[in-house]
């Protein structure tokens, strides 16, 4: 699929949409529960997501939407899902179901150009084109990254940042990492495979990883999105996710909006997941976990496949004040 | 003599909440070393945080005598730079907090008097070898952040007229930090960070055109030793290592190392070589990431200038070379604490005493 194939595709449906005069969007393909839907109607991949109009908004499928400082995301109606698996590692297990509150979660990890636009000092390897993906990126860094772009938007920054961790609000309307769940349920969309898109036969086609990447990182958006528009999920830049990893973590974790397992202190890892440009097809499964030191105490962070992505809360209404991206 | 004998006092102190003055030692912690510092005709500039603030104090190199010349509570100075010809102080003062706080580079005479505000948004100062010269990196962007390679381009204040120029290859030097000339003036060392085309790298940069000399060396923060011989830089976290370099030559390369300073226990960084180019100071402390309930301080890697190091103090070895200093085992002629408050004790800077 060309870069931002499905953009385009979304104008398309859009401007086809006014034209036969349609009040009301396609559902999103999933096989999954969204709270509020009255019946998933499950649709063709190549068509995941609707495009958001000023009004008449089906908020029970994923929507397309761009912030005010222009970034894509796509708004993800809450849902249900099957959360690990029993087929993975250890610390996969067991599977369970967790049910999350709606959110929206950037098309794309965070670039060298958005990275920038925040006036914040980039730290990456691979500078050589501003649509790379940012890397070496410690976990604080993104979440400074969270904050300045909610700053920029006029937004209430989640993080508090002169508590030591950067504790989280939750119920700010800014941007934050998101938590493992909702990463999950994202790259998920819907699936209960290995990837969204099924095996990893196919991963190619959604990704760069160890077996195509060259080793570094590719400019976003060059691969196919999974099934609800999101692109780079699988391989790229690995996603920093605010939870603290533990690997028995899902042994007793909450079944709704989990947010990982209390900060020990010093020496914490932080949820990476996602995979990237090193790493194996099975490290890119939507169910893997990894642990990574944040590298807060490094002056220099050499990790040179630490990404992220934002998430936000969608207040009531709010749609009404974002449109769909323009092609 | 170890380490540990310094350490003991200070943790049985810090838990007894007693306050030690920057630099003062007890006369039974004083050691061959100390002694021969305390004969030295130099003096040692750093920062440290007293009383809710950073400041600058100067103190003789065995760590005696230490003289806050700054006394600014609503100004938090760093990074005293001291001119070659020992007049003139160069440092940066940081106002305000968080994304709002604004560096300013000034410059005073030796003793901290007449502060002359030089430029804001200005970071890491250097002198060029005749004292004529003020260097520094200009900040990023004007939003405050802490990190230090958070700078562009490198500018040259002469300090007679006061006029700004900006080096020649201004627009392709970004994320340096940690700068110094070389002792003939044709080089700035400097370490660079996710720029340039760099990962990271110690590089010479020609200091009036435009060629750019990888080092090849690990690490980080250099400096070049007073007789032009030399360089001392951060091999590592718990390393600082140093070795031959010839910047008289065509094309200088770094030679085989043969200082090397470790601790397989705590963070040593900011070297810094004596007038003589006989001995490295060096700040050390535990791993960190800053203490917020210290006003006029920042979050990030300890070693960070503005980032609060609890526990860190300045020690000093002598530079000779073929050794190897483990500062967990070394003895009194190898090592000395000059300071002992583990007040942030930071980026040590030698100088000639008397020369105004």
């Amino acid at each position: 699929m060309k870069i931002r194939s499905c953009i385009s595709r979304l104008a398309l449906a859009l401007t086809l949409g006014l034209l036969c005069s349609c009040q009301k969007s396609e559902p999103a393909a999933q096989t999954t529960t969204p709270a509020t839907a009255t019946a998933a109607t499950p649709t063709p991949a190549s068509a995941p997501v609707a495009a958001a109009k000023p009004a008449a908004i089906d908020a029970t499928a994923p929507v397309a939407i761009v912030t005010k400082s222009g970034v894509e995301m796509i708004y993800l109606p809450g849902g249900e899902f099957q959360m690990g698996s029993s087929q993975g590692n250890p610390d996969e297990a067991p599977p369970h179901k967790v049910k999350l509150t709606a959110f929206a979660m950037d098309v794309f990890p965070v670039t060298h150009e958005l990275f920038t636009k925040a006036q914040l000092p980039n730290p990456s390897h691979w500078q050589d084109n501003p649509k790379k993906p940012v890397e070496r990126v410690r976990w604080r860094d993104a979440k400074q990254y969270c904050n300045e772009r909610s700053l920029l938007e006029g937004l209430t920054p989640c993080y508090n940042e002169k508590t030591p961790e950067w504790v989280c609000d939750y119920a700010a309307n800014g941007y934050r990492l998101p938590t493992e769940a909702e990463w999950e349920y994202a790259a998920r969309a819907g699936s209960e495979a290995d990837y969204d898109f099924g095996d990893s036969g196919k991963l190619r086609q959604f990704g760069w990883f160890a077996d195509n990447s060259e080793a570094k990182t590719h400019v976003v958006g060059q691969k196919k999105p999974n099934r609800w528009g999101l692109h780079d999920m699988y391989g790229n830049v690995s996603h920093w996710c605010e939870d603290v990893y533990s690997p028995t973590y899902y042994q007793g974790s909450p079944a709704e909006d989990p947010t990982g397992p209390p900060s020990p202190g010093r020496d914490v890892k932080r949820v990476l997941r996602g995979g990237s440009w090193k790493s194996s097809a099975d490290m890119c499964r939507a169910s893997f976990r990894q642990g990574q030191r944040t590298g807060d105490t490094d002056a220099c962070f050499y990790t040179d496949f630490c990404g992220f992505r934002c998430v936000r809360r969608l207040a009531p209404g709010e749609f009404a004040n974002l449109r769909a991206p323009a092609k | 003599m170890n380490c540990n004998r310094f350490r003991l006092p200070f943790l049985l102190c810090a838990t007894l909440g007693i306050a030690f003055a920057p630099g003062l030692l007890t006369a039974e912690d004083a050691g061959p070393l100390k002694s021969r510092l305390g004969a030295l005709p130099y003096k040692i500039a750093y920062e440290t945080y007293v009383d809710g603030n950073w400041e600058i104090f100067v103190m003789n190199p065995d760590g005696s005598h230490p003289v806050n010349l700054t006394k600014t509570p609503k100004v938090n100075e760093h990074y005293p730079q001291i001119s070659p010809d020992g007049t003139k102080l160069a440092y940066v003062g940081d106002v305000g907090e968080g994304r709002d706080a604004i560096r300013t580079l000034y410059v005073a005479d030796i003793d901290g008097q007449n502060p002359r505000k030089i430029a804001d948004h200005a970071r890491e100062p250097f002198w060029s070898p005749d004292s004529k010269t003020i260097c520094y990196l200009d900040q990023e962007f004007p939003k405050f952040q802490v990190i230090d390679y958070y700078t562009k381009g490198i500018e040259f204040y002469d300090l007679a007229t006061g006029k700004v120029t900006p080096h020649v290859n201004y627009t392709n030097l970004h994320h340096l930090y940690n700068p110094g000339f070389s002792k003939n003036g044709k080089w700035i060392v400097s370490t660079v960070h996710a720029g340039m085309g760099y990962g990271h790298a110690i590089l010479l940069i020609e200091a009036h055109g435009t060629n750019i000399i990888n080092l090849e060396i690990p690490g980080c923060r250099p400096c070049l030793s007073p007789d032009g011989k030399q360089i001392a830089w951060g091999a590592g976290d718990n390393e600082i290592a140093a070795a031959p370099l010839d910047t008289d030559a065509a094309t200088p390369k770094v030679g085989p190392w043969r200082v090397r300073i470790k601790d397989a226990k705590e963070k040593i960084y900011h070297v810094d070589w004596s007038p003589d180019s006989q001995y490295l100071s060096f700040s050390m402390g535990p791993d960190g990431e800053g203490d917020l309930t210290k006003a006029g301080t920042f979050q990030a890697a300890c070693e960070i200038m503005g980032v609060y190091a609890p526990g860190w103090n300045l020690a000093v070895v002598p530079a000779e070379p073929g050794r190897t200093i483990d500062l967990l085992s070394a003895g009194p002629g190898d090592f000395t604490l000059i300071t002992t408050n583990g007040l942030s004790n930071k980026e040590s800077a030698w100088f000639r005493a008397g020369t105004k």
